[in-house]
């Protein structure tokens, strides 16, 4: 019996050693929190999109208790990779069209030369708003452009402290002339639409390859041809997506949530670069490219037979409503 | 030439008014998106504080 008792003593010893290792204030003891924890990369792979990890805060800033969310990783990665090289090919690949173009093609002449009268193609607040909208576009295309490329262009030639001086203004200039561009474009937008729609007329143009193409062939078109009618609407439309998803970057608590923010910011960027690639050529044609073009925005007037040959029909149109013969418009007058 | 100047001090003026207005109109980050309890004396001049 005594033997009975021992051995039972004995067995409750056992079973009262195995309760205390099974505690868990027991178990921490061998626990190792590095070794069991959960790897960042794992949980980080196992968020699906749109997930994210918040916390509680108090705070007014409620977007600040993300504190992890996967999709800023692909939002990183798009900008610095793949951002640069769709503004690398649209503008450096537009840039060497151009180049091609002028040296296959040459400077588009006036066939018959100048014919020393002019016809007033765009009034004094046309070219306003133009030099407006166009003023303002280019230090917001060269500003932005320093967002994507000025730490690999500019900071190695000009160094940290200037750098980040000249981004600073580079900053304040792009978020407050965006005021004036919005501005001009609804300007633009009321004071063109109507000379702008697309016709039947802007297909044979099209046919033709806008007489720029091939030499002396000159296909009628009204006030703007199809060429002109096309950036019309790559600024209209562009400047409203630039519009828009700008707002969203000056104002970024709008959206709602960081995810929206970025696909804005995707946006903004995106059409940017194409944008300013489509800008190139449109700067080009009406400078270099085609002789007599710049007049129509520099002095507003135009040689007549520049626009007799690029825009017919308007002449027609402009000399009728003058009620003048050919050629010797009231509008018409020698060039200086 | 008249024109393309005007047009410029336009933009330029623009800019500025907006500046002003929105300046005016908004608070600082520091100020906006946190208590009194967690502002700092003084946030400084870089991208949140008042400069």
């Amino acid at each position: 019996m005594p033997s009975s008792l021992s051995n039972f003593r004995a067995i409750c010893a056992a079973v009262a050693l195995l309760f205390a290792f099974a505690h868990p204030a027991a178990a921490q003891l061998s626990f190792k929190p590095t070794a069991e924890a959960v790897h960042e990369d794992k949980l980080l792979n196992a968020l699906k999109e749109g997930d994210k990890i918040t916390g509680r805060i108090s705070i007014p800033d409620k977007m600040a208790s993300s504190l992890i969310q996967p999709a800023g990783r692909d939002w990183r990665d798009f900008h610095r990779g793949k951002l640069p090289i769709i503004g690398g090919v649209a503008i450096l690949g537009m840039l060497a069209l151009l180049a091609i173009f002028l040296m296959v093609r040459g400077r588009i002449r006036i066939h018959r030369g100048f014919s020393g009268k002019t016809i007033l193609r765009f009034a004094s607040f046309e070219r306003f708003t133009h030099w407006l909208t166009a003023s303002c576009f280019i230090i917001l295309a060269l500003s932005g452009l320093n967002v994507s490329f000025g730490r690999t262009l500019i900071l190695p030639l000009f160094g940290a402290e200037a750098f980040a001086t000249m981004s600073a203004w580079a900053k304040l200039a792009h978020n407050y002339l965006a005021f004036p561009f919005m501005l001009g474009l609804v300007i633009m937008f009321l004071t063109w639409i109507k000379d702008n729609i697309p016709g039947k007329l802007d297909l044979e143009w099209i046919k033709q390859g806008g007489g720029i193409l091939f030499q002396g062939k000159h296909p009628p078109a009204r006030r703007f041809n199809a060429g002109q009618k096309g950036i019309f609407w790559i600024v209209i439309i562009g400047g409203a997506l630039m519009s828009v998803s700008g707002w969203f970057l000056i104002f970024p608590y709008l959206p709602g949530n960081v995810t929206v923010l970025q696909v804005w910011t995707v946006i903004h960027a995106v059409v940017a670069m194409l944008f300013i690639a489509a800008m190139l050529a449109h700067i080009y044609i009406g400078s270099i490219g085609m002789e007599g073009a710049f007049d129509a925005m520099g002095t507003g007037e135009v040689d007549l037979n520049w626009a007799k040959e690029h825009h017919s029909l308007w002449v027609e149109e402009e000399q009728a409503k003058a009620d003048a013969p050919p050629d010797r418009t009231p509008r018409a007058v020698p060039a200086e | 030439m008249k024109v393309f100047v005007a047009a410029l001090a336009f933009a330029v003026v623009a800019a500025v008014g907006v500046a002003m207005v929105l300046n005016t109109l908004q608070e600082p980050s520091s100020v906006a998106f946190s208590t009194s309890g967690a502002r700092v004396g003084d946030p400084g001049h870089n991208l949140i504080g008042p400069g």
